[in-house]
């Protein structure tokens, strides 16, 4: 807390310094980013890494691979000033059917096998009790291409306990899977403008609460050019409502992070998102265990599956129907059916120095219809499994 | 319909943070617990970037925590 620019962010400094001292706080303290309200250039030199792995299953085959490595970096420049830099390194392998969920000898799958490479730059001016930031994003796979810009700024109110957020970013893609053989998608664009207004409020000694709303247009080419007959509109708008809560048990001396996201688009989907976390330090450990409900409705030219009078996938006739339909919006990508999901999750920490922390998180998902909002989601797909393994290392000098 | 209720939702909550007086008037003295590391909303951003990446390829939805990322064409 090197640039204290008021008495009560001094006085909030003195308060939060002496809660440093409590065992096993300083430690994590020390390490991870701190506050919500007024913003302050770090002091240090922050470096972490972190390896993750994913893999997702449905009945009888397994899908898709990755193996992802991150690095993260935060640097202090000049005392008003900081940057952020990461980069990512994906490699994806595996299959995803072209039809709904099948992966039958009749309608095969789209197999697949690439590597990602990403990374962005952010830059922060910290001025007295206002932070703004700048950033450019790029992403790089054989067959897509995206670059992004964003820019924000916060500002705080005199007593800190209130601090306001606009953003806007913007993205372009390409869309080429010539260089893999295909020819569904040559040179084709996609363009994104987001803008984003938030705020965040101190309400009580221990509640913390957000809510962000959040504007998306985005025009181009939004096709899957890997699912068979996909067509869908050139233009997606979107608004997002963010809400979250952060409350303090002191009994426990645990924090409780709850959170719901309201999306809605013009393909015709809206979704429900809540996410629950209780964070427990216990020393140099932190538990923090999760749970993530979603809940979809499908896309307004989403087609369901055709089945048979024996309740089998009718591949003929779903080829017919999407023939029948040529050059109208349609597509038979489970993403945009209706569906539910729920995600548990278990992140384990512990601070070997005042400066190092190791991490460890698992996460178990599973996706089906009937875990949909107020009844069953769309019919005919197979449930959808998947496992996340993190394990990361920071240090901070 | 969505689009009307977030609407009403963002002037409500934002005239609720704005017009109430002693909503929110918390001594910087009483902000010891809300200083704590585990008090923060972004946390670990590798780690939600991971996440996130996920979630944004096998779901609709993606978005609402932050501007400025780039697409992917994932599967």
């Amino acid at each position: 807390m090197k640039k204290s620019n008021i008495n009560g962010s001094q006085t909030a400094t003195g308060v939060l310094l002496a809660s440093l001292v409590l065992p096993g706080l300083a430690a994590l303290a020390a390490i991870t980013p701190l506050g919500a309200a007024a913003e302050n250039a770090p002091e240090k030199t922050t470096i972490a890494i972190k390896y993750g792995h994913y893999n997702d299953s449905q009945p009888g085959w397994d899908r898709i691979k990755v193996d992802a490595a991150q690095v993260y970096v935060q640097a202090p420049i000049a005392g008003d000033w900081s940057i952020e830099a990461s980069g990512v390194s994906d490699n994806v392998s595996g299959a995803s059917p072209r039809w709904h969920t099948q992966n039958t000898a009749l309608s095969g799958a789209s197999h697949m096998s690439d590597e990602r490479k990403a990374g962005d730059v952010k830059v922060t001016r910290y001025l007295a009790r206002a932070a703004v930031s700048a950033s450019v994003a790029i992403s790089k796979e054989h067959d897509y291409t995206s670059n992004a810009l964003g820019l924000d700024a916060r500002w705080s109110t005199d007593d800190n306990n209130r601090t306001w957020t606009v953003g806007f970013g913007s993205a372009s893609d390409t869309i080429d899977n010539t260089y893999s053989g295909g020819s569904t998608a040559i040179n084709r664009h996609k363009s994104t403008n987001e803008f984003m207004g938030g705020v965040t409020q101190v309400l009580t000694p221990t509640d913390i609460v957000q809510f962000n709303l959040t504007r998306s247009l985005g025009s181009g080419y939004f096709n899957d050019p890997y699912k068979s007959y996909d067509q869908r509109p050139n233009q997606r708008d979107i608004w997002i409502a963010l809400a979250r809560w952060n409350h303090y048990l002191e009994k426990f001396d645990a924090s409780l992070h709850s959170s719901y996201r309201n999306y809605s688009d013009t393909f015709g989907v809206q979704s429900h998102t809540l996410g629950l976390d209780w964070v427990q330090p216990a020393g140099r450990w932190t538990f923090t265990p999760g749970a993530r409900y979603y809940s979809q409705s499908a896309a307004n030219f989403y087609l369901d599956p055709i089945l048979d009078a024996q309740g089998q996938y009718d591949q003929q006739a779903v080829v017919a129907r999407a023939n029948k339909l040529y050059g109208s919006n349609q597509s038979t990508d489970q993403r945009l059916a209706a569906f539910g999901a729920i995600t548990l999750s278990m992140k384990v920490s512990y601070a070997f120095t005042p400066n190092t922390l190791a991490d460890v998180k698992y996460e178990s998902y599973r996706q089906t219809a009937a875990l949909h909002l107020g009844g069953s989601g769309s019919p005919g797909l197979d449930p959808f499994n998947a496992n996340f393994i993190q394990v990361g290392l920071t240090h901070r000098f | 319909m969505n689009r009307t209720i977030l609407s009403l939702l963002a002037i409500t909550t934002l005239s609720w943070l704005g017009g109430c007086s002693n909503l929110g008037q918390v001594n910087a003295w009483d902000k010891g617990n809300l200083a704590k590391p585990m008090m923060t909303f972004e946390g670990d951003p590798l780690d939600q970037r991971f996440v996130q990446h996920i979630y944004a390829s096998k779901e609709n939805s993606s978005g609402g925590y932050g501007v400025g990322g780039g697409g992917c064409g994932c599967n």
